[in-house]
């Protein structure tokens, strides 16, 4: 069995879970809820299992390496974090809302992963300059904050239909505006060690920790949004609709530094 | 005047505009190409642009006069405002005498005031598992008949913004000593030759080191695609006309001397050496290997003629790499014609009665090594370990503190709560509130 495979049953299971959130939202029923999160659970279970199945068969192909190492493999990576990130704030803001809007973007990008006549599938040999073992700690950092960030993105637009629409079935705009706040705390610490790693492996491969390449530097604009997020929320006291437009331009800085930089822009990160 | 300055440079308004006006900046200076040649410039913009662009070293952007400004100004801005922060804190995570303080029962943010007519020690029995499950293990102090618990936990995740506050400066001020003191350029060097030279990034012109660095040799690895699998450059520093040390740099390895990094960058071919090539005498079918280089002439063996290589293609014709060959006859004009490998097309291989063909040949590359110097690292990475610190500090530790009096005499005693906690406030309220319910219930 091809771990592409897999990964397709993974994005149906995604859209699957993304669905009987929803029906649960409707319905208000904590066992459709429940059913919504063991189908997502058994999809991350599946799409972990591609992931390594994947780090396996490019070691039987003589050219091993972490299945993060190309377009395809970052994207792949990317859903699974969206999901991941979700199942550990779900502990604490459990809501189905959270689950449809998880699942329905882990569902997007894999499909686009998958269906995209763009994005090679391929298992490709590793060039030189990735072969470093700040790849993989670099790579998840980066990615979980990109995840957080989606979700607090997620929050965002929800606040803002619940302020100007004002659309009953969604939670308390206070709530919302809390759980956005918490994702983009959280993911402001994970880019940083993202970029922490990232200046440790530019040293050791370029002799320079930071040299301003654009996707360096699109990080940094990204961080120095989301820090003005955090300094106007805590010290000014910031909250609501002001906040939430914040965090949706921030995430539009995280989606130029994860894809603008590589299709706008060129810089050294060319293969990422 | 000194009061305006200490207002502004302590206000978060400030913090946030240098945020933006960082961030929209850099995004200038990532549309605008940065360190590219002047002519590259002046291809793209009209002279008037050009000359406005280049007035405000917008080509160079991040080492602008302006760019720097910003930066000191947030460097000032964080001094000022940590310099504020840091008695703030001592003072919040000082013990002196904080057991028994009717004060905080008017000044913290948290504060519950409730009856209760059950017998005293059971009052206090069950204060105790409030604040034990809230906060942690109570302190009693009794004072004139009034009881007081309190208790504090994590009040060292106070120091954690600080910590990363203070790491942000150490991280610009290792920037700066790295741009002031250190250097960033490349050399590229043949297989076999040596160096001391240094070009510079940024037409800033060469730099020459104190030693010569020597690239013994070059090792180029590929994959079956043709794509680079690994490379890697023996190295040897030459100081004062002696061997010094040798290494191997290779991609993501670099070699280190005296606090120069010398990482492996880039390769190329500087060109062929060594070539061999085969000629076959057609009417004794016997084979000589010739070995020579570009431009040199050799006798051919039982002849008068001579052969010599005029130059090397990589991939002549689509079938792969050949030699233009030169065929010198006494008395004649010199004949050239190509010359393939294993004879992929021999009609035009025979000249006076030899067959060649290409046998062999030793590319010679060279070796892109990025030089770096920067005294400002390990600052950087002082505070890069420190901002970790200071984050987790704040963000897996909560400050939390209450105060607990129990005041009043039989069948009417009035517990007063004050509490206080740096984060998670409305989590902390709703258990407070409930413990407070069992309290109360009869």
């Amino acid at each position: 069995m091809n771990d592409t495979f897999l990964i397709s049953i993974v994005t149906f299971a995604y859209f699957f879970a993304a669905f009987v959130f929803l029906v649960s939202i409707v319905l208000h029923k904590k066992p459709v809820d429940k059913c919504a999160l063991i189908i997502t659970v058994a999809g991350l279970t599946l799409q972990t299992s591609a992931i390594i199945m994947r780090w396996i068969h490019s070691y039987q192909l003589g050219i091993g390496h972490a299945p993060l190492s190309n377009f395809y493999e970052s994207l792949v990576f990317f859903s699974w974090s969206i999901v991941f990130v979700y199942l550990i704030m779900r502990k604490r803001y459990r809501n189905s809302l959270f689950g449809m809007l998880a699942a329905f973007f882990a569902f997007l990008i894999l499909a686009y992963a998958s269906l995209s006549g763009s994005v090679n599938c391929a298992i490709q040999p590793l060039i030189p300059a990735l072969q470093s073992n700040w790849l993989i700690s670099h790579v998840i950092s980066c990615f979980l904050a990109y995840a957080c960030f989606v979700i607090a993105f997620g929050t965002s637009l929800l606040y803002l239909l619940k302020i100007k629409i004002k659309v009953a079935v969604l939670p308390d705009a206070s709530f919302l505006d809390e759980v956005t706040y918490k994702m983009i705390s959280i993911g402001f610490v994970l880019l940083t060690v993202g970029i922490i790693t990232g200046a440790a492996w530019a040293d050791r491969a370029w002799g320079r920790y930071w040299g301003w390449d654009p996707k360096e530097t699109w990080s940094l604009i990204t961080w120095l949004i989301y820090g003005a997020f955090l300094h106007t929320h805590l010290a000014r006291g910031w909250r609501g609709v002001r906040m939430s437009l914040v965090s949706i331009i921030g995430f539009i800085a995280v989606i130029f530094t994860y894809l603008g930089v590589n299709y706008v822009l060129s810089g050294l990160h060319s293969y990422f | 005047m000194l009061k305006k300055l200490n207002k502004l440079f302590s206000s978060i308004r400030l913090t946030i505009f240098l945020f933006l006006s960082l961030a929209v900046t850099s995004i200038m200076g990532t549309i605008i190409q940065q360190g590219l040649p002047v002519e590259r410039y002046k291809a793209l913009y009209s002279p008037n642009l050009y000359s406005a662009l280049k007035f405000f070293n917008v080509f160079d952007m991040y080492h602008s006069s302006w760019f720097t400004a910003l930066l000191i100004l947030l460097s000032i801005n964080i001094i000022v405002c940590t310099s504020k922060q840091i008695p703030r804190t001592i003072k919040l995570i000082s013990t002196k005498k904080k057991e028994i303080a009717d004060t905080v029962f008017r000044s913290l943010q948290i504060r519950k005031t409730f009856q209760s007519k059950k017998e005293l020690p059971e009052i206090e029995r069950q204060s105790e598992i409030l604040i034990q499950s809230l906060v942690g293990n109570p302190v009693k102090r009794v004072k004139d008949g009034t009881s007081y618990f309190f208790s504090e936990t994590g009040k060292y995740s106070r120091l954690g913004m600080i910590l990363v506050h203070i790491s942000i400066l150490l991280i610009l001020a290792g920037g700066v000593i790295g741009t002031m003191l250190g250097f960033n350029g490349q050399m590229n060097i043949v297989e076999g030759n040596k160096s001391n030279t240094v070009i510079l990034f940024g037409e800033k012109g060469p730099e020459k080191l104190s030693f010569e660095v020597r690239c013994d040799d070059f090792d180029v690895e590929f994959y079956e695609t043709g794509m680079p699998k690994e490379y890697k450059t023996d190295l040897t520093i030459i100081d004062d006309g002696e061997k010094v040390v040798s290494g191997v740099m290779r991609v993501n390895h670099p070699f280190v001397y005296r606090g120069l990094k010398f990482c492996q960058a880039t390769y190329g071919v500087a060109g062929e050496t060594d070539f061999l090539i085969g000629a076959r005498n057609n009417q004794t079918g016997k084979k000589t290997v010739l070995k020579l280089n570009v431009m040199k002439k050799t006798a051919l063996p039982e002849s008068n003629n001579s052969f010599a290589i005029a130059r090397f293609v990589q991939n002549q014709n689509s079938m792969g790499p050949s030699v233009l060959g030169v065929f010198l006859e006494p008395g004649k004009a010199h004949d050239i014609f190509w010359i393939f490998q294993n004879g992929r097309n021999t009609n035009q291989q025979q000249k006076g009665g030899f067959t060649f063909t290409l046998e062999d040949f030793n590319t010679l590359y060279y070796t892109g090594i990025q030089v770096s110097k920067d005294p400002g690292v390990p600052l950087v990475w002082i505070g890069f370990c420190l901002i970790l610190i200071g984050f987790v500090l704040s963000l897996f530790f909560t400050h939390k503190r209450i105060w607990l009096r129990i005041s009043g005499s039989q069948e009417k005693y009035e517990i007063s709560i004050a509490a206080g906690v740096s984060k998670n406030r409305k989590t902390f309220e709703d258990k407070l509130e409930g413990l407070i319910r069992e309290i109360t219930v009869e």
